[in-house]
């Protein structure tokens, strides 16, 4: 009995001398902010699993010096409790810095808290450029990129290939209209010529009365900003009219269901320009994926996790660089410059927005989505439309 | 014949109030998993005790005999708070939620709970006032009073647009034209792009003749909250309202109200235009409603058609319902729990409206009808509480 009794002490003083460094570390917290609840809230869960990887990574590493704590809370996609909740967050002065926003609205209406109390955060998946260009507010930081980078390449993309004149059409939401803005706006800096701009309603059925105009006009592309339920509506009527420029699509169209739908053969050669990782082609992608599937979660990690995963390891690596002040985090922040993360390099410009462009262009080459450097696109073996 | 002071009612009284008070303040205060879990545990027992030693009935009889001392508590209560929390913005802007969220459903008890329409486009309403104090507040030089009043009177305004099918229905059919009412509004916020589109706009703070209510105050050590001014302005606001409503519930009006809601055609045979009653009631709540959302937009200083979804205006009715149909009291308690509970319950993340919803629907299984129900209309209250 009693040496059972000596060896239980010595067990737990040795678990207790082990445990002592762990201890002795200062617990810092960040949060996590994002739509758990309502209709975004697949992405939002595979952002909150992303960003709880990069802390549980952290604090699985001996040499880290402080633990690690997580506070999630939940915008629903909100304003008004994306409001609430930031003031949450913000006034709890032990939360050093934040992962914050899939939804432009929620942060449009929270950027004032943050700087009010000057809590760093890293905006992982909204769109919107006025989240970072609007105003100048140093605690507002992006790792992914806006409309405009992808919109930026596309332009610079095709022309290069050789196009000459373009007619747009695009749906009249947001998404929309700001991919119009742009891809007009770079494509005549590039030197292409725009013959036509046409908005279509998100539920039209018909586009005979554009598409014959578009023939009318006789571009060599036919670009499309809106998502694809009505890509593949117009990209089949193209083909009953005869139209026989490339099709060329934003972000929105970059679905399987596209493919499924069209078929193989009037799929094909069809451009998608996005903005977004490839994961697999980027160095430390797979060493992520390989985390994440290690660590158990139930939901995929979505297409913005990676994006909350570099936001967290940013924040994280601050931290550890000055100690959790948020002051010292925000200036550590701003000085991003060539950071090594997941989603490949990051550099903020002077509000806080990563200049590093990660677009990839995504081409349908016998009824699947290929990057284009791997595609015979690229290689040259085929060639697209009218070149 | 005034109750003693030290008499056993008044003593239960000022400790419901006191222990009330302080389960309030735990719940804004609350931040951690064991915090809200042993103020879970600690309610419940308060709740079970009292129910044990029969201390609710005397508890209630005595607070709505002393409607007055009940407001006059409830008032202190909210100041108490307001003192309390006075450097925390976060419990401050949950309690001005709160208060204005309370205001907006008096305006829906006159339309369900008296006169018998079921509004479920009271988000959209709400929002209509935020939508034109961002609107005037942003666009012209308006003093702020005059745009909180605009709010509400364009939500009164544009709800005359719905009185003629909700006078030509009744029942199930007004309820689906006001949830027509709210798709149809929030489809049209997110097209309208002078409005903001689907992103939304922001407001700038409420200014009441020269008083930044969106300023925090400093003097010395001492620091105080912007939220605090907003926490004085609801309830002015609230009390006002409540106020109102209870005068009209007391009058004439009031009386013909419930009629029409309980039997239209004994109503008319006895003289009462229906059509009148409806329309005052449907006019008058959404004038509330919209003042409540315009002076809740200036706080939060952002608008978007997300805010005003129909699951909001769902939130809205379900506090009528938690509270007690038609009792103005009830949606004190019901307003609080329906949207701090939520709040509290963050640190489950994804789950906590699956828990928030068992919560509720705990209560209504245990109190059906709603947390206070409403008595019967006594129309000598004086005379009864001094008999009693």
């Amino acid at each position: 009995m009693k040496h059972r009794f000596t060896g239980y002490l010595a067990t737990s003083l040795l678990a207790l001398t082990v445990a002592l460094p762990v201890q002795a570390k200062d617990t810092v917290k960040i949060a996590y902010v994002g739509p758990l609840s309502g209709g975004n809230s697949a992405l939002g869960i595979g952002g909150r699993n992303a960003t709880d990887l990069a802390v549980k990574l952290a604090n699985e590493n001996p040499t880290s010096k402080y633990s690690y704590e997580l506070v999630v809370v939940d915008d629903e996609c909100k304003p008004n409790i994306g409001v609430q909740v930031v003031t949450k967050i913000a006034t709890d002065r032990s939360i050093i810095g934040s992962v914050s926003n899939y939804c432009s609205a929620v942060a449009m209406a929270t950027l004032d808290i943050y700087k009010k109390f000057n809590l760093p955060m890293i905006v992982w998946g909204a769109v919107l450029p006025d989240i970072t260009y609007a105003q100048k507010i140093s605690e507002i930081h992006r790792v992914n990129g806006t409309m405009i980078q992808p919109n930026m390449v596309a332009a610079e993309f095709m022309v290069k290939q050789g196009y000459k004149t373009w007619a747009i059409l695009h749906d009249t939401t947001d998404y929309g209209k700001g991919h119009n803005r742009y891809f007009s706006e770079y494509l005549q800096k590039n030197g292409g010529k725009i013959l036509g701009t046409f908005g279509v309603t998100a539920d039209q059925q018909d586009f005979t009365a554009e598409l014959t105009k578009v023939k009318e006009l006789n571009p060599d592309v036919v670009y499309f900003g809106g998502l694809t339920p009505i890509g593949i509506r117009i990209r089949a009527q193209m083909e009953k009219l005869g139209i026989k420029a490339q099709f060329q699509g934003t972000s929105g169209i970059k679905s399987d269901s596209y493919i499924e739908s069209l078929g193989k053969e009037l799929a094909e050669g069809t451009l998608s320009l996005t903005e977004g990782v490839a994961l697999e082609r980027l160095p430390r992608g797979a060493a992520f994926s390989e985390a994440y599937a290690k660590h158990g979660y139930d939901q995929p990690f979505e297409a913005y996790g990676p994006f909350a995963f570099a936001a967290a390891n940013l924040i994280i690596d601050a931290i550890e660089k000055v100690g959790p002040n948020r002051r010292k985090v925000n200036e550590e922040l701003g000085k991003t410059k060539d950071a090594d993360t997941v989603i490949g390099k990051v550099s903020f410009d002077d509000h806080g927005q990563n200049i590093i462009p990660l677009v990839t262009k995504y081409v349908v080459q016998d009824g699947k989505w290929v990057v284009w450097e791997d595609s015979e696109y690229g290689a040259g073996k085929r060639k697209l439309k009218g070149l | 014949m005034r109750v003693p002071l030290t008499s056993r009612p008044v003593l239960l009284f000022v400790v419901a109030a006191l222990v009330t008070w302080a389960l309030a303040w735990a719940l804004l205060g609350a931040e951690t998993q064991l915090e809200v879990l042993a103020l879970f545990c600690v309610t419940v027992a308060v709740a079970v005790v009292a129910a044990k030693m029969k201390l609710d009935a005397p508890v209630a009889a005595a607070a709505s005999s002393h409607p007055r001392a009940l407001g006059i508590a409830c008032v202190v209560g909210v100041l108490a708070l307001a003192v309390v929390f006075h450097e925390d913005h976060f419990p401050l802007l949950l309690l001005c939620s709160v208060l204005l969220y309370i205001t907006a459903c008096l305006g829906l008890n006159i339309q369900f709970g008296y006169v018998g329409i079921v509004n479920f486009a009271g988000a959209a309403f709400f929002g209509i006032g935020s939508y034109t104090a961002a609107m005037l507040a942003g666009h012209t030089g308006l003093p702020h009073v005059l745009v909180l009043l605009l709010g509400g009177a364009m939500a009164s305004l544009i709800s005359c647009v719905l009185l003629l099918p909700v006078l030509r229905t009744r029942g199930h059919y007004a309820a689906l034209v006001t949830i027509a009412f709210a798709t149809l509004f929030r489809s049209f916020l997110e097209v309208n792009d002078a409005l903001g589109g689907p992103q939304g706009m922001r407001i700038p703070a409420l200014n009441l003749f020269g008083w930044d209510l969106g300023a925090d105050h400093e003097w010395g050590e001492l620091f105080i909250s912007f939220y605090d001014n907003y926490v004085l302005f609801a309830l002015a606001l609230a009390v006002l309202a409540f106020v109102l409503v209870r005068r009209l519930e007391r009058s004439w009006m009031g009386v013909a109200m419930d009629a029409v809601r309980t039997d239209e055609i004994s109503a008319k045979v006895y003289g009462i235009s229906i059509a009148r009653q409806k329309i005052v009631a449907f006019m008058f709540g959404n004038l509330l409603v919209g003042i409540a959302g315009a002076t809740y937009g200036m706080m939060t200083g952002y608008v978007a058609p997300n805010n005003f979804t129909f699951a909001d205006s769902l939130i809205l009715v379900s506090m009528l319902l938690l509270g007690g149909l038609g009792n103005p009291w009830g949606i004190v308690p019901a307003a609080a729990l329906i949207l701090i509970l939520p709040e509290k319950l963050q640190f489950i993340q994804e789950y906590r409206f699956l828990l928030y919803g068992v919560v509720i629907i705990l209560i209504l299984l245990f109190r059906s009808q709603g947390l206070l129900p409403r008595g019967i209309r006594r129309y000598f209250p004086n005379r009864e509480a001094a008999r009693g």
